[in-house]
């Protein structure tokens, strides 16, 4: 038994054990959701460190599980990780705990509520995890379902029932088209076969025609897209998300949203590279709308939750232009600014989910100089606004910066704009949200609002802003086995040359290697400097 | 314990102290305060042993791999060779003595604790700059360092004009910070290789694009050091705490800019660096015009320090590294010393700023007074305060290169400076008391007037203690140390007609000042210069222009993208979708008349079509 | 006049539409009714004489079938339209739109 079953298994587990317990016990609900999601936590980040020690099986999976469903068409229930899967896993298993715990806001129906979000984080870590196409999918949709139903009865907002229906049906078109191509997928390939890795294997030698790529890669790219809101399919995502409870928000922004991209990394491109190529170029001139485009929109933004929104949905085109570089680096950038922008999405919708609670509004202009009396919250807010905009320290700025750096000399116009959007539009809207909310004068109303008590309902921000920092201090964690993967994949496509990627390099760079004089002509001086190289 | 592990625990100290002040220590101000404190003069002592023990040279570099993927190599890693370990010292000292003067400065405010943890963050962030080895480093710190003054300039949060100035420095530096970054692209592009050791190898990889790469990263001194056309955000920074003033806005965040085009200096070809020169030049002379008409006693100080900035870019661009460090450190001691003066007259007037309500302090204030004349001695080149030695270099430099331009703009430049700054102390020193607060000032307490006695007797002797020798190592190892007397005779023989004309420079300054503001109540200048003098006071309107052109177009840009996306894309086609979804089913609707007969002709109906097309097709 | 396969067949097709017409034209559930059963006997008609003219006897044995299935239809049918009748009041077809949307 795999421990990634487990991992997805004990919240389906205790969404089924919440079934069972009597409706106003609140107390106990609450524990079964906390430990439930904590275990998955905790067991995530047990596969993560023992990652490396691993066993590999021959498609360059650990902690494979593979059990026949139905064998007559190729399904079978497989679950493994590799580079790419694992920190995606994580991320997912810690926002879900995050957001179990931040859910103590909603005060009515909490089993339902529980129940419901068990569910989700079942079926995201399911979906992260899932090696078979036909449980991908599966797993994906039983995700979504909850949405709707947590929008509906525990939304905020005048428009969420529109908001509801709007987010449901257009994600559902969206899992529709990625649907048709799925399974054209499974009928091009002739394989007879769901299972990822082994249709990848054979599509590497019986490449599909490109007449096929030509029409199954768009329909799984547009398909894909919506789920992750690729300009212009992203108008369900600001809306969507300010009419969400904050556990929805945090779930759907930070782990659903990456499912798509998830997809595009490990079924279309691989699968799929002459498609891939062609298509290159429509992935950066889009993505443009989500960084630039989105990024103006978010300026123009007066309610702080749209505003995240809109900058949730600038910060995945980061993500597609590192996918449309078809690159190592490209590629490992996207990944990491998923995990990266996993953890800050959830961050910053459980905040705005604090304060809604506490002052029944997020219009920037009735907030202000709320610093004063929420100075852990406020610092929260703030560190989670200086990590969306780029900050080095946090995640985000390794992810960003290594898919510019990969994606410079292949679409040196568009990550101009790129930079742009990271640097200066995404540092305009976050200052001028910090301003309104939380500098300048208190206002009367405010001056009873009280701050995070205690170390519980300080834990889910700090969890998450700690991972944010541990992965912006030390990207070496994720990008050594997000790299590995990402070649492996790209090279079976034949989209990069066939040779050795530098791994597991030591920490320390030797000295030896240096050209270390300084002014070459001067002997004393490199006498001195000689000496100094081959000092031990 | 390795020795070689000295600079890591000399660049994490002050970090460490940040985050045991942020995470435990923020409710006890003193023990915030010392841990703070302790830190950065913990640093400057083990710098100072490590200088000691294994010297300014060799060149030493300790990397490690940051992040890797594939071809793409990010480090991190400390370089020391004589210019970084030479401003390691410089910032740690300037910081240590800063952190003292703050114990009387920020003593009762509520942020107390707030305020050394993040001056802790800064000086981890400075130190950064200071000892990367690669461009993606120090581009990490660079923006670090921008954080820090953001918090820094808006300690005051509540204060609106404090919160907007600390949003538009930030803002201001990213928009630097983008030409920067897309000049570390061009040159990981054309040369491969991100680290500055390597990069002297291979710097003429960069062929064509030389001169762009040079300009792009020149953009990003342009924005930390705020250089025209993004100085506007220095003089603003002026509302946070007169300390953050003196230690960042003055000594080191804003000399960082300097730093790296000396960092770097060996990618910049001759095209880049004549423009470089010329905006250096520039504004140093917009600045000084400017700070003739200015009222705010910091704010004086601030467009001087961005005439200085000027004077240092501008000696960047005339190839003369040493002098535009040497520069850098001298103007580090008197600059940070005429903050810190400042600032003891502000609190001593209870927070009065405004030049002309002071008056007659040197008679209250004398430690501050004598301390700040040193300052004012130095800064506008008087033999022998170290200012004389380190402008007179920059004019050598002009003279070497025969840029006599630039030469002339110095000379001019230096004019003004000396005529400001004693217009400053003859208003604020001079005279009798003009207002009730003046009459009621006393001196400063220990932990404030010290640093002022420690850094006036560096600006008096910064000239020759062989700053300028350290910083020869690096650039130009064919110049010998001197011995001291030597070095105070020194520009005399190698540059007597740059040295000679800055003394005259500086005594007509003082002359004109003393002609004008002694013993004056008000300002004579706006009577005899007319709307000259208003443009002055207001900048030249800069800020207006900006906000006119540059923020209207951006903000029209997302204002256009808001229309879009509420009705085009929100409007047209996802209510479009809905709404034509909903007319097709109203449509469709009007055939379930619930007539029973209508339905039963529809059957016969499509009855006969089946039986035709079956028949006839 | 030699009466023919086709004559009957012409009939036959002309109840049929008279049947028809009844049916969506005429506005009372009985004449509705009425015409209802014309168009099932003007099919028993066209069997019948497709039997004789074909010499096989299938035809009018499906006719016996045709005229069961019809009396049946018309118990039920008649029961309903007086059930109907009793709820509504009214014997007219334009009054039973209910599953109009």
């Amino acid at each position: 038994m795999s421990i990634l079953t487990h991992i997805l298994g004990w919240p389906l587990i205790a969404a089924i054990a919440l079934a069972f317990i009597p409706r106003g016990n609140r107390p106990l609900i609450r524990a079964v959701a906390l430990l439930a999601t904590a275990a998955s936590a905790v067991l995530a980040g047990i596969m993560f460190v023992k990652f490396g020690a691993a066993a590999m099986n021959e498609d360059g999976y650990r902690f494979v599980q593979q059990a026949a469903w139905a064998p007559s068409l190729g399904i079978s229930y497989h679950v493994g990780v590799d580079g790419i899967n694992v920190a995606l896993v994580l991320m997912g298993a810690i926002v879900a705990f995050a957001a179990a715990c931040v859910s103590w806001e909603i005060k009515e129906r909490e089993k339902e509520f529980y129940i419901l979000l068990m569910v989700m984080t079942g079926g995201i870590l399911g979906a992260f995890a899932s090696l078979d196409l036909f449980f991908f999918y599966f797993f994906h949709e039983l995700a979504l379902v909850p949405t709707f139903l947590m929008i509906a009865l525990w939304g905020r907002g005048e428009q969420r029932t529109y908001a509801t229906f709007q987010i449901t049906l257009y994600l559902s078109i969206g899992a529709l088209i990625a649907l048709i191509g799925l399974v054209a997928l499974y009928l091009q390939a002739g394989a007879g076969t769901f299972d990822i890795p082994a249709l990848t294997r054979h599509l590497a030698e019986n490449r599909l025609s490109e007449g096929s790529q030509a029409f199954i890669f768009p329909m799984l790219l547009f398909g894909f897209g919506i789920l992750v809101s690729l300009w212009p399919f992203h108008s369900w995502a600001p809306l969507g998300y300010g009419s969400a409870p904050s556990a929805t928000a945090m779930l759907h922004a930070g782990v659903l949203k990456k499912f798509g991209l998830y997809g595009l990394i490990r079924v279309a491109v691989p699968m799929m590279p002459d498609g891939a190529r062609d298509w290159a170029w429509v992935i950066a001139a889009l993505c443009l709308g989500n960084l630039v485009y989105c990024g103006w929109v978010a300026m123009r933004q007066k309610d702080f939750n749209w505003l995240i929104g809109y900058s949730s949905v600038a910060h995945m085109g980061f993500a597609f232009l590192g996918i449309a570089t078809l690159g190592l680096v490209g590629i490992t950038g996207a990944v990491l600014v998923m995990v990266a922008h996993g953890f800050l999405a959830a961050v910053a919708f459980g905040l705005n989910g604090y304060v809604y609670h506490h002052t029944g509004t997020l219009q920037l202009d009735q907030l202000g100089g709320l610093w004063r009396k929420l100075p852990f919250i406020g610092t929260a807010m703030l560190m989670a606004a200086f990590a969306g905009c780029g900050l080095p320290g946090f995640a985000n700025f390794a992810g960003e910066m290594t898919v510019l750096f990969g994606a410079w000399n292949t679409f040196k116009t568009i990550t101009v704009f790129a930079c742009w959007g990271a640097l200066i539009i995404g540092a305009v809207y976050m200052l001028r949200a910090v301003r309104s909310i939380l500098h300048g004068p208190l206002s009367e109303k405010w001056k009873d609002l009280p701050d995070a008590p205690g170390y519980w309902r300080k834990l889910p921000y700090a969890l998450l802003l700690g991972c944010l920092i541990l992965f912006g201090c030390f990207p070496r964690l994720l990008t050594d086995k997000i790299t590995p993967s990402v070649a492996a994949a790209l090279q079976a496509a034949s989209l990069i040359p066939a040779e050795p990627v530098p791994q597991n390099a030591p920490m320390r760079i030797p000295q030896r290697e240096r050209v270390t004089n300084l002014h070459p002509g001067n002997s004393a001086g490199s006498d001195r400097l000689a000496s100094a190289i081959n000092k031990p | 314990m390795n020795f070689d592990a000295l600079p890591w625990i000399v660049l994490f100290l002050p970090l460490t102290a940040a985050a045991a002040i942020f995470l435990f220590t923020k409710r006890s101000a003193r023990i915030s305060a010392a841990l703070s404190t302790g830190a950065v003069v913990a640093s400057f002592i083990l710098s100072a042993v490590y200088v000691g023990i294994a010297g300014l040279e060799p060149v030493r570099e300790d990397s490690h791999i940051w992040l890797q993927a594939g071809k793409l190599l990010f480090e991190f890693g400390l370089l020391l060779d004589p210019l970084s370990l030479s401003m390691t010292l410089v910032v740690t000292g300037v910081a240590s003595l800063i952190h003292i003067y703050s114990w009387g400065y920020m003593k009762g405010d509520e942020g107390f604790a707030r305020f050394f943890g993040t001056l802790s963050l800064f000086t981890f962030s400075m130190l950064g700059i200071v000892l990367s080895n690669n461009f993606l480093q120090l581009f990490i710190f660079w923006e670090l360092v921008g954080v820090s003054s953001y918090l820094l300039i808006g300690f005051w949060f509540e204060r609106p004009s404090a919160a907007d100035a600390g949003k538009k420095a930030f803002i201001t530096n990213r928009l630097g910070d983008f030409g920067f970054i897309l000049g570390i692209l061009t040159v990981w592009a054309a040369c491969g290789t991100l680290n500055f050791l390597l990069l002297r190898g291979s710097a003429s990889m960069l062929g064509a694009g030389a001169t762009l790469a040079g300009l792009l990263i020149f953009c990003g001194a342009m924005g930390k050091s705020a250089q025209f056309p993004l100085h506007v955000w220095l003089p603003d920074a002026m509302e946070g705490p007169t300390p953050v003033s003196a230690l960042i806005h003055a000594a080191t965040m804003v000399a960082a800019g300097v730093y790296m085009l000396c960092r770097v200096l060996f990618m910049l070809n001759p095209a880049a660096l004549q423009v470089i020169s010329w905006v250096g030049g520039f504004t140093a002379l917009l600045a000084a015009v400017i700070a003739v008409q200015q009222n705010d006693i910091k704010r004086i100080l601030a467009y001087s320090t961005l005439s200085q900035l000027g004077y240092m870019v501008m000696a960047v661009g005339l190839q003369g590294p040493t002098p535009a460090m040497f520069h850098l450190t001298t103007h580090a001691f008197f600059k940070a010393l005429l903050f810190l003066g400042a600032g003891s007259v502000i609190i001593a007037l209870h927070h009065e700023q405004d030049i002309w309500k002071m008056g007659g302090l040197r008679k209250r204030m004398p430690v501050t007074f004598w301390t700040f004349l040193a300052g004012t001695l130095a800064l506008a080149g008087f033999w022998p305060f170290s200012g004389f030695f380190s402008k007179d270099a920059i004019l050598a430099q002009a003279q070497h290169q025969h840029a006599w331009g630039l030469f002339a703009l110095g000379l001019m430049v230096a004019v003004l400076t000396a005529f400001y700054m004693f217009r400053l102390v003859f208003v604020v020193f001079g005279g009798t008391e003009r207002t009730h607060g003046a009459e009621h000032a006393h001196e400063s307490p220990a932990a404030m007037s010290l640093p002022l006695q420690v850094l006036a007797i560096l600006s008096i002797v910064g000239g020759v203690i062989s700053v300028e020798s350290a910083f020869n190592r690096q650039f130009d190892p064919q110049q010998h140390g001197a011995s001291f007397v030597a070095q105070l005779l020194a520009p005399f023989s190698h540059a007597p007609l740059a040295a000679t004309l800055g003394l005259l420079a500086a005594a007509a300054g003082f002359a004109l000042a003393a002609k004008l503001y002694r013993g004056v109540t008000t300002d004579p200048l706006p009577a005899r210069l007319g709307f000259l003098s208003c443009w002055m006071r207001d900048r030249f309107y800069f800020d207006e222009l900006y906000e006119a052109t540059v923020i209207r177009a951006h903000d029209g840009l997302s204002a256009i993208a808001g229309w879009i996306d509420r009705w085009i894309i929100g409007g047209l086609a996802v209510r479009g979708t809905h709404g034509t979804t909903e007319l097709i089913g109203r449509a469709l609707r009007l055939l379930q008349t619930g007539n029973l007969q209508t339905y039963a002709m529809l059957v016969a109906l499509g009855v006969a079509i089946l039986l035709l097309w079956v028949v006839f097709c | 006049m030699n009466v023919g396969l086709e004559h009957y067949i012409v009939v036959s097709g002309i109840l049929f539409c008279l049947g028809l017409l009844g049916v969506i034209l005429r506005r009372n559930l009985l004449v509705i009714y009425m015409g209802l059963e014309l168009m099932l006997n003007a099919a028993n008609l066209a069997l019948v004489a497709f039997s004789r003219f074909n010499n096989q006897l299938d035809g009018q044995v499906f006719v016996f079938f045709v005229i069961t299935v019809a009396a049946a239809e018309v118990a039920v049918g008649l029961a309903l339209i007086v059930a109907l009748y009793r709820r509504r009041e009214s014997a007219h077809v334009e009054d039973l739109a209910s599953l109009k949307l």
